[in-house]
């Protein structure tokens, strides 16, 4: 709940609530999830990417420059550290995408299932 | 990517924001305006995070409109054809039309495109909102007291159903929310982008709302006023004359008038139902409103005109501005499903009804009284109906 009770006057009344939040226009919800995640995810990489707009805005000011970002060197052992934190961040984004089903969804329950629940 | 200038312009909004508060230009009121300044009319957000999120939203929006939208109404155009059916003809019922699209992928993404980001944006604001909320209660109640313009409130006027809906998606709708001015004042600029933040859509139509023949503007009523952007315009258009707004949500009015209040403009508010006004016969020279009639019941939108014919004095110009106002379209089927999830899922509770309203608008204006004439045209709205209170 993000709305608050205040003491004091609002001049609020009671109103009827919407259920869209109950809704999902894919035929399957997971996909309304996951393009909703999707979605919000993309706002918070334009809200840091701005934010760190400003933060370079303001180092200008302060003296560094644009192209003394560009042409930072890092060290041997930053280099070795971005370089595993960069194959981790893509392996942990983007493994979904090999992942191969081949099994849609039915209502049948499969009959080897049922004989390893049976077992 | 951002140009220097914006940078300078953001850079400079952060260092605001380290100050307690930001002093009203206009009119050296001194009123304490926000806690990250302003940008002309725009207060800025309480949080840059925030404003960053809407300004994502909104361009996501704009894409989607652009990209995803087009490429619906093909695929609706390919599913009819498929079916034999003419997408451009009107008589396929809406619920054939709605079972035909609604499980096309594309589709579903165009739908999701809008009602999800709906429902982050709001809820986002509430939150931003309601964090705030004592002081931005304090703030209300200062411009209350304060002036220059008057607002009043009854709050224990009887708020009918039809208007408790959260019509599209906004959290408590315009009466349930303390701050439901300040969260739709903000939904707008991702609703209509770049035509709210300085007020530019509603000076466009303030623009366009014609003067009565003999030229005496002395008072003016906006109906249904909500977030008070257009009473702001008006006011500016006829700076003498006396500018009303008037809206069934009390948290909508106050949001207007504190903001109307930090531009140092003299305009008035009043709490009340449209079809229902305080204010005596004949007593305003311009009746207007904008975007009104699509969020009442048809019977509401009759009571409506009526109201405004009683309220202008003889000569009096009545100038309502919604999408279509009297010149419904033939709709084609596509159009069918966009209006219905607008409808269904956007909650625009009232659109349909205001379509049957539509098709009998003029016939109702010569009902009440009016003379009807066709007046300048408000851009991308297909609506320029007027009418005349006879001498």
């Amino acid at each position: 709940m993000t709305a608050k009770k205040y003491d004091r006057p609002t001049y609020t009344v009671d109103y009827f609530k919407a259920d869209t939040h109950r809704a999902h226009f894919f035929d399957n919800v997971m996909i309304d999830n996951l393009i909703t995640a999707v979605v919000a995810l993309g706002a918070e990489v334009w809200t840091n990417r701005q934010r760190q707009e400003i933060l370079e805005a303001l180092l200008e000011e302060k003296g560094v420059s644009a192209e003394m970002i560009e042409a930072y060197m890092p060290s041997e052992e930053q280099r070795e550290k971005w370089k595993q934190d960069r194959d981790a961040f893509v392996a942990r984004t983007m493994h979904v995408l090999a992942r191969e089903a081949d099994r849609k969804t039915s209502y049948d329950w499969p009959e080897e299932l049922e004989e390893v629940e049976g077992g | 990517m951002l140009s220097r200038r914006d940078m300078a312009v953001m850079a400079a909004g952060a260092l605001a924001s380290a100050a307690p508060s930001f002093r009203a230009e206009a009119k050296g009121l001194g009123v304490e305006v926000g806690l990250r300044g302003t940008i002309g009319t725009y207060e800025r957000l309480p949080q840059l995070r925030v404003e960053s999120e809407l300004d994502y939203y909104m361009s996501y929006r704009t894409w989607a409109r652009n990209d995803i939208w087009r490429r619906a109404a093909r695929r609706a155009t390919q599913l009819f054809e498929e079916k034999g059916l003419n997408p451009r003809e009107n008589d396929i019922p809406v619920r054939e039309v709605v079972q035909m699209l609604e499980h096309d992928p594309v589709l579903a993404m165009m739908v999701h495109t809008r009602e999800t980001t709906q429902q982050i944006m709001y809820r986002r604001l509430q939150e931003t909102f309601h964090a705030d909320g004592e002081r931005l209660l304090d703030e209300m109640e200062r411009a209350e007291r304060m002036g220059p313009g008057t607002i009043e409130l009854h709050p224990d006027m009887h708020i009918p159903d039809f208007a408790r809906y959260e019509i599209h998606l906004q959290p408590g709708g315009y009466v349930g929310d303390p701050f439901a001015g300040h969260i739709f004042y903000h939904s707008l600029n991702v609703e209509v982008p770049h035509g709210n933040y300085q007020d530019d859509a509603q000076g466009r139509a303030a623009r366009r709302v014609p003067a009565p023949a003999d030229g005496k503007v002395r008072r003016i009523l906006d109906q249904g006023c909500s977030s008070g952007q257009l009473v702001v315009a008006l006011k500016r258009k006829w700076p003498d004359a006396e500018v009303w707004g008037n809206d069934i949500g009390a948290p909508m009015l106050r949001f207007a008038h504190q903001r109307s209040v930090e531009l140092g403009l003299e305009t008035h508010f009043m709490h009340e139902l449209s079809e229902e006004s305080r204010f005596p016969d004949e007593h305003f020279d311009i009746v207007t409103n904008w975007l009104l009639f699509h969020e009442v019941p048809e019977s509401s939108g009759r009571a409506i005109i009526h109201e405004s014919f009683r309220l202008l004095r003889p000569g009096g110009v009545w100038f309502p501005m919604d999408n279509y106002t009297a010149q419904l379209p033939k709709n084609s089927a596509y159009e069918k499903f966009f209006w219905w999830f607008d409808h269904r899922w956007n909650h625009e509770v009232w659109t349909f009804e205001y379509r049957k309203l539509a098709l009998d608008f003029e016939n109702e204006m010569r009902r009440a009284g009016f003379e009807v004439a066709y007046g300048p045209s408000y851009g991308g709205m297909n609506t320029n109906i007027m009418g005349i209170k006879p001498a």
